[in-house]
């Protein structure tokens, strides 16, 4: 107690002796405050050494790096990745539908265990719904969960040291899986297995597998992070181990933007090598089997095809499709696949509507061409793009309306307004085309509202022509995708939307739901030999008349996706998906529209037959009906649905059908503790291989301020507040003895 | 006499109040500025150590998530930066990094160094055109750039390009130099080409 007091004292006297407790906090605590801490960062950082690991040739600076993503390779700027992944997928396809397992495999070439995080595309239609982790011989079935509730598990399971699988949907087309407990040394498999359908249109049925991502455009401003806040310690950009700093637009925008190699991929030693095998069964004869840009063995047994790749394998940098045709006259025009699954049948509806010549020629039409010359369409896709334009600007007609709007950071129209298609003019287009150079940002929205925005009334060309078509030339590179749908909707009035998808790995999702949204039809363009018959068959659509007032009658009541029925362009199969109830259908389906002026119809029997193609009974049709389903419930969010309401639609049916979706993840956690406890598990991202052809990725500048001047600055300005209300104090004190004598 | 004391009473409260803040504030700005002061120190030692290993990686300290990986020097002002790996904040804090999304230091392509404007890189405010910049990699070679180009860019609206081909350097630091925002979107920018292959024999520095 004594003691205390003394110090007590020894502190006032000293505090007198300065005149003030201010001022001896500033000249005596402070300085005393700062000596101590400086001294005590010297004294804590002790300097260390990494622990050093036996050599092997390929090892620099890296491999023991926490966080670290990349071994330097024994060339300078080759990588190899501390994680590889390979994938295989299977595909069965039988009649319109295929039944596609794929398998990740992740193997850890690093010395200490790792969390491997992996951004991976499917179709933008598969309907996930199964997952399960394969370690050594132990498989482990991956559950279906609610998100958050899936990601819990996850993230408990990782932090007990076990191997766990987290599968989530980030968009219908871009999916991650994180993968914890990855040992030294070790191999841990990730198999999903999803339901799709055949894509059928022109008498072709073709099946696309995107195999990697272009890297997205987000737009918006970047949010504003608390620089308080040190982003946790991982060495990629961020801790979704994305390359984008999220955005008003885009807020999602780091799990949508893996990193990709620095390096080209390499079709002999793939960066992601991927193995492919097909196991087709149509059921009847096929004129070709065709696989755009890849080389297939095709194998023939009976009616079934077996398709590999020549190679064995191949690098994952383009998407992977597959075509085939039935020889002329097989061709379906009409087929019903049902299923029965806990005791409700489900069906999915194919029916081409023939093909009718109009009567005379076709009306005079306003064409507004949109072409994206963003960073992500250098190298390739900008070649294709022009290529794309200026085939179709030989198709325009004299009597037909032009204009067109290139857009990257900023738009630019060729003309102020749509100008007759004379000679003079697609001369003048061309020219314009010719020059056009990929280069900056993917503002996409701008670009949309000029080119949907109908023309000003009393804009002396007044004259409206009866069909206004809007032909967007993109890859589709963008984060903001719903925002760019919403604004289809509620923009496209009278005209029509067609896209059409450029490059090696385009965003298909984009594509499909932009035409649905603006009422038209997609195309994609992967190589340039295909620009002039893919261009023709678009224009093909253009020209011709489509099938309209579209109705099914069910003979039993049904819930049908989608409920309204689009109309259809020239090739173009409808597709309905139904759900029938407890009572096996039975009855005849009736189909009716309008093409070319006339009516048309065409019955279809519910009943069982032996061609696989219109079989009835189908594995998979129930998945592809909730799919369908929770489509069009998601679309509510487009059309301005409140997102709480159409969460809780969605959620019970994804959980009942056990399918991926916005709302739900799958979750597989061995039950084993793997890692020695305390032991710390670095995050790794596993590249992407650049999409074939295109030019470099790019990255943000990095942030490169701290805020230490301004806290300097405040703190000095409070000094002087401090400094002032002692100094208005002081005459004060001075006064008090004055006036007591 | 009652009212006044009180009122004296209030004042040397404020004060305090005042002072305390204005200690907080300045000790976490006396804070960055000691990490981004001490840091080379232990930075310098795992270097030189680092180096004497053949260029394995090592921790400047046991916790560090970051450690050197090159030496930027500009012989013209006598001035030497320990370069990190990684350019996320927590690198930063204690010396320029160099961001794991470019190109390798030193190889063909982009390589991007960014630093903190108010610390480590506060001297690129007065490096000019045609300045040497030299820089010695793990293997102890030296390689020697010079300044070509400066400019300021905006990042909100730009962003880097990568390049796997022609080898450039570049030093990124926030500007304007002395703004008191820390999330502002400029970035001071400075372009530099190799002045040529050859390696210099590694000395002491």
């Amino acid at each position: 107690m004594k003691q205390y007091d003394r110090v007590y004292y020894h502190l006032m006297r000293d505090a007198g002796r300065l005149g003030g407790l201010p001022l001896w906090l500033v000249f005596r605590a402070l300085p005393a405050l700062l000596g101590t801490a400086l001294v005590l960062l010297v004294l804590s950082a002790v300097p260390a050494r990494a622990m050093a690991q036996e050599g092997g040739g390929d090892l620099t600076l890296a491999s023991l790096a926490s966080g670290q993503m990349l071994l330097q390779g024994d060339r300078p700027g080759h990588y190899v990745p501390a994680l590889l992944q390979s994938s295989k997928a299977r595909f069965a396809i039988s009649g319109m539908i295929a039944t596609v397992v794929v398998e990740q495999s992740f193997r850890n070439d690093s010395s200490s265990a790792v969390e491997g995080v992996y951004a991976f595309p499917l179709p933008d239609d598969a309907a996930v719904r199964s997952m399960e982790m394969v370690i050594g011989e132990r498989r482990i079935i991956g559950q279906i969960r609610e998100k958050s509730q899936a990601l819990k598990i996850y993230d408990a399971a990782k932090a007990a040291g076990k191997k766990a699988s987290l599968v989530e949907q980030q968009r219908p087309n871009l999916f991650t899986n994180r993968v914890a407990g990855i040992g030294a040394g070790e191999r841990i498999i990730v198999r999903l297995e999803y339901v799709q359908r055949v894509t059928f249109a022109n008498g072709v049925f073709s099946l696309r597998f995107p195999t990697t991502i272009t890297p997205r455009y987000m737009p918006g401003r970047p949010l504003e992070q608390n620089p308080e806040q040190e982003p946790p310690p991982a060495l990629a950009v961020n801790p979704r181990l994305g390359w984008a700093v999220a955005t008003d637009q885009v807020p999602d925008a780091a799990s949508v933007s893996p990193l990709q190699f620095p390096q080209e991929g390499d079709e002999r030693a793939p960066l992601n090598p991927l193995e492919i095998s097909v196991r087709l069964d149509m059921g009847m004869p096929l004129a070709r089997v065709e696989a755009p840009y890849h080389d297939i063995a095709l194998a023939r047994r009976a009616s079934v095809y077996h398709i590999q790749l020549a190679d064995g394998v191949t690098e994952m940098d383009r998407d992977f499709v597959l075509t085939w045709q039935p020889v002329s006259g097989a061709s379906p025009t009409a087929a019903l696949f049902t299923e029965q699954v806990a005791g409700e049948y489900y069906g999915l509806l194919m029916v081409l509507p023939p093909a009718r010549e109009r009567a005379g020629p076709a009306p005079p039409r306003e064409i507004i061409f949109v072409v994206d010359t963003s960073g992500s369409m250098g190298g390739v896709a900008i070649a294709q793009a022009r290529d794309s334009l200026s085939r179709a600007l030989l198709e325009l007609r004299p009597e037909d309306r032009f204009n067109i709007i290139e857009f990257n950071s900023s738009h630019r129209a060729l003309y102020r307004r749509p100008m007759p298609a004379s000679r003079h003019h697609v001369q003048q287009a061309r020219e314009f085309v010719r020059l056009l150079r990929a280069d900056g940002g993917t503002e996409m929205l701008p670009a949309l509202r000029a080119a949907l925005d109908p023309p000003r009334e009393g804009d002396g060309m007044a004259e409206q022509l009866p069909l206004r078509q809007v032909i967007f030339i993109t890859d589709g590179a963008v984060g903001n995708e719903v925002a760019l749908f919403e604004e289809i909707s509620a923009r496209l009035g009278e005209s029509r939307l067609f896209t059409v998808g450029i490059g090696s790995a385009p965003n298909s999702w984009f594509m499909r739901e932009a035409a649905r949204f603006g009422r038209g039809s997609h195309t994609h363009i992967g190589a340039l030999e295909e620009v002039g018959a893919k261009m023709a068959a678009l224009f093909a659509q253009l020209s011709e008349s489509s099938a309209v007032n579209l109705n099914v009658n069910w003979p039993v009541p049904v819930e049908a996706c989608p409920e309204r029925l689009p109309d259809l362009y020239l090739g173009q199969p409808l597709l309905v998906a139904v759900r029938f109830g407890t009572e096996a259908p039975a009855g005849e389906v009736v189909v009716s529209a309008d093409i070319a002026g006339q009516p048309w119809r065409q019955q279809i029997q519910l009943s069982d037959g032996a061609d696989p193609v219109t079989a009835a009974r189908h594995d998979g049709v129930a998945s592809l009906w909730a799919q369908q389903k929770i489509t069009s419930l998601l679309d509510g969010l487009v059309l301005g649905r409140d997102g709480d309401a159409v969460r809780a639609q969605v959620l019970p049916l994804a959980l009942r059908h056990r399918l991926l979706s916005p709302y739900t993840s799958f979750v597989a956690v061995e039950e084993v503790v793997s890692l020695p406890e305390g032991a710390r598990a670095d995050t790794v991202p596993v590249l992407n291989t650049r999409p074939r052809g295109q030019a470099p990725q790019t990255f943000a500048y990095p942030r490169t301020a701290t805020t230490g001047p301004a806290k300097a600055w405040f703190g000095m300005l409070l000094l002087f507040a401090a400094t002032l209300v002692r100094v208005l104090r002081q005459p004060e004190v001075d006064h008090v003895p004055a006036s007591e004598e | 006499m009652f009212p006044r004391a009180r009122n004296e009473h209030w004042r040397s409260w404020l004060g305090s109040l005042l002072l305390l803040a204005a200690c907080q504030q300045l000790a976490a700005a006396g804070l960055i500025k000691a990490k981004a002061w001490l840091a080379p120190v232990l930075i310098e030692q795992a270097w030189t150590e680092s180096l004497e290993r053949g260029g394995l990686p090592v921790k400047p300290w046991p916790w560090a998530d970051t450690w050197p990986v090159a030496r930027l020097r500009v012989p013209g002002r006598k001035l030497e930066r320990l370069v990190l790996a990684g350019d996320s904040g927590n690198a930063l804090a204690f010396g320029p990094g160099h961001a794991l999304a470019s190109s390798a230091l030193g190889g063909a392509g982009l390589a991007v160094i960014g630093g903190h404007r108010d610390t480590h890189f506060a001297f690129l405010q007065h490096l000019l055109p045609g300045e040497q910049i030299q820089l010695q990699l793990p293997d102890r070679s030296w390689r020697e750039y010079r300044v070509e180009t400066i400019e300021v860019v905006d990042s909100s609206r730009q962003s880097l390009a990568r390049d796997t081909e022609v080898e450039r350097l570049l030093l990124v630091t926030c500007y304007p130099f002395d703004a008191l925002r820390a999330n502002g979107p400029l970035r001071y920018v400075i372009a530099a080409r190799p002045e040529s292959a050859f390696q210099m024999l590694s000395r002491r520095m």
